[in-house]
């Protein structure tokens, strides 16, 4: 049998750090995987105790890792080897879930970005939400915290709406606001959550058409376990008459630790292979 | 017998209500954090405004004693107080209730139940006592801290010595338990209630130290000991006039709403004002020479131009994101887990200021964590931040016409010492240094009072052109 080639990623969100173990020799699969919730605590620390805890319990030193790869704010990855842009991990893991997708959209805390990708999972072209995080996960996140639901529950919570109440904010604050006055006026929880859900997944249909994506999209990062937000988004894929295939994985949210570990052993097997020419 | 006029408030954040005697004075004051029901927070800002309206009519009946013996004053501003705690405490052993109940639908499985309950009770007899010590000796009441504001600060603390996997079980259960706690007027007595208060204080002021050494002031020890001998003597006298106090009627002739909730008041229609209108009469009646005022509340922030009857020529406000507003504010003291009170302070200890890129609240809570892992000091980046706030109203200050003296600052921001600060050197800079600068101690009640008035006169006015500000969806 093959030497096992194995790689780290670990992505440092705003949020979670995500990390995945990657046996990179043959096809390439996944042996262990952890996320970790940041909440105010210092994340290079959260990192390095989340690497270190993985390592032992898959018996292994660093010295037996060929590589460590991080994206994300993967600056503060103490010994890592090498850097990956969120986008190219993001579009990697994409491709390892689906090899036929053509746009990757990731869902995380602060941003939505969609990206193009070729067949090979490098970035064609992308467009992502700039200035304001009222699409975002977070935003999702105080929403539910405010109206008492936890991570888990939002997803089933927006299935059970009937006439879902879309907020007209275009500010994560003043939709606070909004949510404040919709409770006030007797609007059930599902429905607001819902609403909520329908006016990020039309700011991503916006940024997808604006794109000029092409099918099959997956959808990746934290929101992509959500499924009030699948529905969401199937729903006004529906309404726009816009025929996109959605697709999405259970691992979703760790697409760009899993896409830097895939780098990292692509660029090990690229080293390794110059280092024998050279020989 | 004298005619009362209510003002309220309902702001995004924070809900006012002032009452003001037939010669515009305030004789009462209630702030409350807004919440998910509208009329239960008028209802509170206004009960509170009552309370308020008590103590300060005990003070008036009390101006000659007070003259004679200075620490009646004390015992008074004491009273309110443990007043204030009195009210807590009920409200308190409420949020416990609840989170008993939230704790025994949300864990279904009965082990993990019970040590959830466990650490509840823990937690709870943890926290009980440090809020009744601040009150009676440390002056909580006076800080301008909410309900919600000072119980999710003990709980997240005492959370926070616990294990880390129970930090989010035991979160989700609070944030369960805090609205349904919150969103419930309390009916008190007063009577009973300040009698109840009035024990209290009695219990305090016999602990109260000895002259003791480690105090170095004379004044201090010489204070204590006319408070602690005196009390008893006083407190027969209190209670009468206590007594009196407690059957008084505020009958409210007029009222007006205002603020951002104003449309889903339980008012008539006619009773309902724009909160542009209110801040500004409100602001120019506390200072009548004023010709621009700003407004930065929770979620907005009005530059307002207004003529020398207070009524408004011209105005701007932010309406696509609430960046530099009280929130804004509010949302970084909570990613540095301070209090907002502790902000402005922290800001002033700046020696530079960090430049930030990021208008949205949100990112800019992502950029301070950046800047902080960058090894930036957190005071510098706070003078940064409160730098960028200013900048942002001076450009909605320019586009209303800019300032023209007297200028007035007022909402719940222009409490933060730091905000005054960059105010004051950016007026100077871009208006010369001839401009005067109010800011009220009143700040945040500038809208209710400015409602009080408009109820007290019974007049409608309209805002310059079409525009009336932010609809309520």
């Amino acid at each position: 049998m093959a030497k096992q080639i194995l790689t780290l990623g670990i992505d440092v969100g705003s949020n979670f750090i995500k990390s995945v173990l990657i046996d990179y020799s043959d096809k390439p699969k996944i042996i262990d995987k952890v996320t970790e919730k940041i909440r105010k605590r210092n994340p290079t620390q959260v990192a390095d105790e989340m690497i270190q805890s993985m390592l032992t319990r898959n018996k292994l030193k660093y010295e037996d890792l060929a590589y460590l790869a991080s994206t994300g704010e993967g600056d503060l990855v103490k010994r890592k080897k090498g850097h990956f842009y969120g986008m190219t991990t993001h579009a990697r893991g994409a491709n390892f879930f689906f090899p036929d997708a053509k746009t990757v959209v990731d869902m995380g805390a602060l941003y939505v970005r969609a990206v193009k990708i070729s067949s090979d999972a490098r970035v064609e072209d992308y467009k992502m939400t700039g200035q304001c995080a009222s699409g975002s996960g977070q935003f999702v996140e105080n929403i539910s915290r405010y109206l008492g639901l936890s991570i888990e529950e939002v997803g089933d919570v927006s299935l059970q709406s009937k006439e879902p109440e879309v907020s007209s904010g275009i500010c994560a604050v003043l939709a606070e606001t909004d949510v404040i006055n919709m409770v006030s006026r007797g609007i059930s929880t599902p429905d607001i959550i819902k609403g909520i859900h329908i006016s990020i997944a039309n700011r991503i249909i916006k940024l997808l058409s604006s794109l000029k994506a092409e099918s099959p999209i997956v959808l990746t990062g934290g929101m992509a376990l959500n499924k009030g937000m699948l529905q969401a988004i199937g729903d006004q894929l529906d309404e726009t008459g816009k025929k996109f295939e959605i697709k999405t994985h259970p691992d979703a949210i760790y697409a760009g630790a899993i896409g830097a570990a895939l780098w990292g052993g692509f660029r090990y097997l690229k080293l390794r292979d110059k280092q024998q020419a050279a020989a | 017998m004298s005619k009362y006029y209510l003002g309220v408030d309902l702001g995004s954040t924070t809900s006012k209500a002032v009452i003001i005697n037939e010669a515009d004075e305030i004789i009462g004051r209630g702030i409350t954090n807004t919440r998910a029901n509208y009329s239960v927070a008028a209802d509170i800002a206004r009960d509170e405004a009552t309370y308020n309206a008590r103590f300060s009519v005990l003070k008036k009946n009390l101006e000659d004693e007070i003259k004679a013996k200075p620490e009646y004053r004390k015992y008074i501003a004491d009273l309110e107080s443990v007043f204030q705690y009195e009210q807590f405490k009920v409200k308190l052993d409420r949020l416990g209730e609840e989170l008993v109940k939230t704790c025994d639908n949300f864990f279904t499985e009965k082990t993990l139940r019970e040590t959830m309950l466990n650490h509840l009770r823990a937690i709870r007899r943890a926290f009980k006592p440090k809020i009744k010590h601040d009150y009676l000796y440390n002056d909580l009441g006076s800080r301008n801290q909410f309900f919600r504001d000072i119980v999710s600060e003990k709980y997240n603390e005492e959370v926070n010595k616990l294990d880390a996997t129970l930090f989010e079980p035991l979160m989700t259960v609070w944030d369960k338990s805090i609205s349904p706690a919150e969103n419930e007027r309390i009916k008190f007595d007063f009577k009973e209630l300040v009698h109840k208060a009035m024990d209290e204080l009695k219990e305090k002021y016999k602990n109260l130290p000895e002259s003791s050494l480690d105090n170095k002031s004379v004044h201090f020890d010489a204070e204590m000991n006319l408070l602690r001998g005196n009390f008893d003597h006083v407190s027969d006298t209190l209670r009468k006039h206590i007594d009196d106090i407690a059957e008084l009627d505020f009958e409210i002739e007029n009222m007006t709403g205002t603020g951002y909730g104003r449309a889903l008041l339980p008012f008539p229609q006619e009773c309902i004002r724009s909160e542009i209108l209110c801040h500004a009469f409100g602001a120019h009646a506390v200072f009548p020479e004023t010709r621009t005022v700003l407004d930065i509340g929770g979620q907005d922030t009005k530059a307002i131009q207004v003529d020398k009857y207070g009524l408004v020529t011209s105005f701007q406000m932010n309406d696509r994101c609430a960046a530099g507003c009280g929130r804004y504010l509010g949302y970084i003291a909570d990613e540095l887990s301070i209090s907002l009170n502790e902000l402005g302070p922290l800001a002033m200890e700046a020696q530079k200021e960090v430049n930030i890129c990021s208008t949205c609240t949100v990112f800019a809570g992502a950029e301070l964590r950046e800047l902080t892992n960058l090894g930036e000091k957190r005071a510098d980046i706070l003078g940064g931040l409160h730098k960028a706030i200013i900048m942002r109203a001076m450009s909605l200050i320019a586009r209303s016409g800019g300032v023209f003296n007297e200028f007035t600052f007022t909402g719940g921001v222009a409490r933060n010492p730091a905000v005054i600060k960059y105010l004051g050197q950016l007026v100077r800079e871009n208006y010369g240094d001839n401009i005067k600068i109010n800011i009220h101690t009143d700040s945040i009640f500038m809208g209710a009072l400015g409602g009080a008035m408009f109820a007290r006169r019974n007049i409608k006015a309209d805002l310059p052109g079409a525009k009336t500000g932010k609809a309520v969806a």
